[in-house]
C-alpha cells in the first residue's frame, strides 16, 4: 500500500520514508483529538501549528472525471445529495472561442478559518499538531452556523450523524501515513499532498516554483488549498453577453 | 421561499419573536421606572401587560431553533445542551447565555407583576420588581442586539455583514415589542374602574404610540443608510443588497411588507393620532380598531422584515471564485 501510494504520489524514497515518520507521530496525537473538541476554541484558531497540511491542484492535469468525488463518497460514505469533494465544471466562450475548465473542489483547512470562530460549542477546531480543520460530530449540535460562515460551501449537515461535516484531508488516513483518498485516486496526479510549513516538501517546492492561486482570496481566510492554472471565472463574471456556466455537479447548482 | 436554505422558517420566527419579547420587556419595564420608582408607578398598568407577553416569544422561538438544529433532526434530542458547555466568542454562544439568563430574568420579572403572589410579601414584590426593571434593560437589549450580530459576523454572508444591520434589529425589536404590547391591551383590556384609569390607559398609550413613531422614524432611516451605502460599494454587498432594491427576487416583498405596510403606513397613522397631542395638547384618544390594526401592522412588517433579510443574506455570498 505504502509503495503504492510513494509511487502514485511520485516520491523520492527518502522523502516518503521521513513523510511516513512524523504521519506516525500525527497519529499518535489524534487519539487526543476528542479531548481537546471543548477546549477554547479561539486558542486553536490564533495558535500556529508546526505542521500545515495543504494541497496544491494542478487543474492543467485534470480531465473533471470525478473520481476524486467517487473515492471521497466512498471513503466516508457520505450520504447521498451531499458531497465532501466536488469538480465543477466552467464553461465559457464562443465557438470557436471555446473553454471548458475543471475545478476540483474541497475544504481549504484555512489559517483563518470562519466556521472556526463562529461555532458555539468548540465542535469544530483547527487541529494544533497538522493544522486540519475539523468537526467533533459527538459535539457538534448541528445549528449550522458554518455552514453560514464558510465562504467555500465546504460544509454541509449529515441526516445521519446530526452534525456539520466536511472534507477533513482523510484524518484516518493521513495520521497512519497514506494520502488522502483523492490524491491516492488522482489518475492526471492533479492533486499533491503535503506540509506547506516545511519548505523542503513537494508541495512547497511546487507553490514556490509555480504561479498559483487560492480561492476567494480576499475573505481573509487564508486557505491551505492552492491551484495552478484555476479558472476563477464565474457566472456573475459574465459580462457583454458573454456566456459563462458553472456546473457544480451537487446538490447546491449554485456556486454561492 | 426558503427551501433548500439551511436557515429557514423558524429561524425567521425566531429572531422575530425573540427580538420582539426582549423589545417588549425592555420598552414596558423602561416605561415603569419612567413612572417613579414607587411599586405602583403610574404605568404600571402597561408594564404588566409587557412582562406578561414577552416571556412567551421568547421561549417560544428557542424552542423553535432546537427543533430546527442538526443534531434534533438525527433524534440526538438533547445534544443542545454542549451550548451549556463552554462559552466562547461566537456569537451564538454569547446570545446563549445572554437568551438563558433573560428567559429566566423574565419569568421572575412576570411573578413579581402578580398580585397577591404566593411566596412573597408585596413589599419584597414590589421592590424586586423595581429592581429587576433596572437589570432587565440591559439584558432585553443584549438579546435584541445580538440577533443582529449573530448574521452579521460572517463575511462570507455580505448582506448580513453589516454593523448597522445589529442597530436595525434593536430598533425593530423596540418598535415590534411596542407593538405587541399595545395589541395585547387592546385585545384585552381588562376594566377600567373609573375615569383617572382610562385616563392613564391613554396616557401610557400615548407615550408608547409616540415613542413607536420615533422609533419608526429611526428605522426607515437605518434601513435607507443601509441600502444607500451597499448601493454605493461594488462588489459583494452591492450584488447582495440588490435583490431588494427594485428589479431584485425579493424587491417587492421588501417594499410592500417591510416599508408601506411594516412602516410607513403605521407610522402615518400613529402620527395623526400623536400629533394633536404632541403640539396642541389635546386629549390622547384612538379607536380600539385603530389600537389593533396598527400593531398588527407594525407585526407583520417586522416579521417580514426577518423573514426577507435572513433569505436575502443565503441566497447571496461572495461574487467570484
Amino acid at each position: 500500500m505504502d509503495a503504492e501510494v510513494k509511487m502514485k504520489n511520485g516520491d523520492e524514497g527518502k522523502s516518503a520514508l521521513s513523510r511516513r515518520d512524523f504521519f506516525g507521530a500525527a497519529g499518535a496525537a489524534t487519539l487526543t483529538a476528542g479531548a481537546v473538541a471543548l477546549s477554547n476554541t479561539a486558542d486553536a484558531v490564533t495558535a500556529k501549528s508546526k505542521i500545515q497540511y495543504g494541497m496544491l491542484i494542478d487543474t492543467r492535469r485534470c480531465s473533471g472525471c470525478q473520481a476524486c468525488s467517487v473515492a471521497c463518497k466512498a471513503e466516508f460514505d457520505v450520504p447521498l445529495g451531499a458531497t465532501r469533494s466536488w469538480v465543477e465544471y466552467v464553461e465559457k466562450g464562443t465557438y470557436p472561442d471555446v473553454s471548458r475548465n475543471f475545478l476540483p473542489r474541497l475544504c481549504n483547512h484555512c489559517s483563518e478559518p470562519l466556521c472556526v470562530s463562529v461555532c458555539p460549542t468548540g465542535a469544530t477546531y483547527k487541529r494544533k499538531e497538522d493544522g486540519i480543520v475539523v468537526t467533533d460530530s459527538d459535539v457538534c449540535i448541528g445549528c449550522k452556523y458554518c455552514l453560514q460562515a464558510c465562504p467555500y460551501d465546504a460544509r454541509f449537515i449529515n441526516h445521519k450523524t446530526g452534525s456539520a461535516d466536511k472534507c477533513d484531508f482523510c484524518l484516518h488516513r493521513v495520521s497512519q501515513g497514506v494520502v488522502p483518498a483523492c490524491v491516492n485516486t488522482c489518475e492526471g496526479r492533479a492533486r499533491i499532498f503535503g506540509d506547506i510549513n516545511d519548505p523542503n516538501s513537494e508541495i512547497s517546492r511546487l507553490i514556490a516554483s509555480n504561479p498559483v492561486t487560492v480561492l476567494r482570496k480576499g475573505q481573509g481566510t487564508k486557505p491551505n488549498v492552492y491551484y495552478i492554472a484555476a479558472d476563477h471565472a464565474d457566472e456573475t463574471d459574465a459580462t457583454n453577453g458573454q456566456y459563462i456556466n458553472v456546473t457544480t455537479h451537487r446538490e447546491q447548482a449554485e456556486r454561492r | 421561499m426558503t427551501e433548500g436554505l439551511n436557515w429557514g422558517l423558524p429561524v425567521i420566527w425566531y429572531l422575530f419573536l425573540a427580538g420582539m419579547g426582549a423589545g417588549a420587556l425592555t420598552a414596558s419595564a423602561s416605561l415603569f421606572l419612567r413612572g417613579g420608582s414607587v411599586a405602583r408607578g403610574m404605568h404600571v398598568e402597561i408594564a404588566r401587560y409587557g412582562a406578561f407577553i414577552a416571556p412567551i416569544p421568547v421561549m417560544v422561538g428557542s424552542l423553535l431553533l432546537i427543533f430546527e438544529l442538526g443534531s434534533f433532526e438525527a433524534g440526538h434530542w438533547f445534544r443542545w445542551i454542549n451550548l451549556y458547555l463552554v462559552i466562547n466568542l461566537s456569537p451564538m454562544s454569547i446570545g446563549t447565555w445572554l437568551l438563558t439568563f433573560f428567559i429566566g430574568l423574565s419569568v421572575v420579572y412576570a411573578y413579581t407583576f402578580i398580585h397577591n403572589a404566593p411566596g412573597i410579601t408585596n413589599e419584597q414584590r414590589y421592590s424586586l420588581r423595581i429592581f429587576l426593571s433596572w437589570v432587565i434593560i440591559p439584558f432585553g437589549i443584549g438579546v435584541a442586539v445580538y440577533t443582529g450580530v449573530l448574521l452579521g459576523a460572517m463575511p462570507s454572508r455580505p448582506f448580513w455583514n453589516s454593523p448597522i444591520l445589529a442597530m436595525l434589529f434593536v430598533v425593530s425589536s423596540l418598535s415590534t415589542g411596542i407593538a405587541a404590547v399595545l395589541l395585547a391591551r387592546a385585545l384585552f383590556p381588562g376594566k377600567q374602574s373609573n375615569d383617572e384609569a382610562a385616563e392613564q390607559y391613554h396616557q401610557s398609550g400615548y407615550i408608547f404610540a409616540a415613542s413607536d413613531v420615533m422609533l419608526i422614524g429611526f428605522e426607515l432611516l437605518i434601513l435607507f443608510l443601509f441600502l444607500m451605502f451597499a448601493h454605493l460599494t461594488v462588489g459583494d454587498v452591492k450584488q447582495a443588497v440588490s435583490v431588494v432594491l427594485p428589479g431584485g427576487s425579493l424587491a417587492s416583498m421588501f417594499f410592500i411588507w417591510v416599508v408601506l405596510v411594516g412602516l410607513l403606513v403605521p407610522a402615518l397613522i400613529e402620527l395623526y393620532y400623536v400629533v394633536p397631542k404632541l403640539l396642541y395638547h389635546k386629549a390622547f384618544a384612538i379607536p380600539r380598531g385603530i389600537e389593533i390594526i396598527v400593531p398588527a401592522a407594525i407585526l407583520t412588517g417586522g416579521f417580514m422584515l426577518r423573514y426577507v433579510v435572513v433569505i436575502a443574506g443565503q441566497i447571496t455570498g461572495p461574487v467570484g471564485i
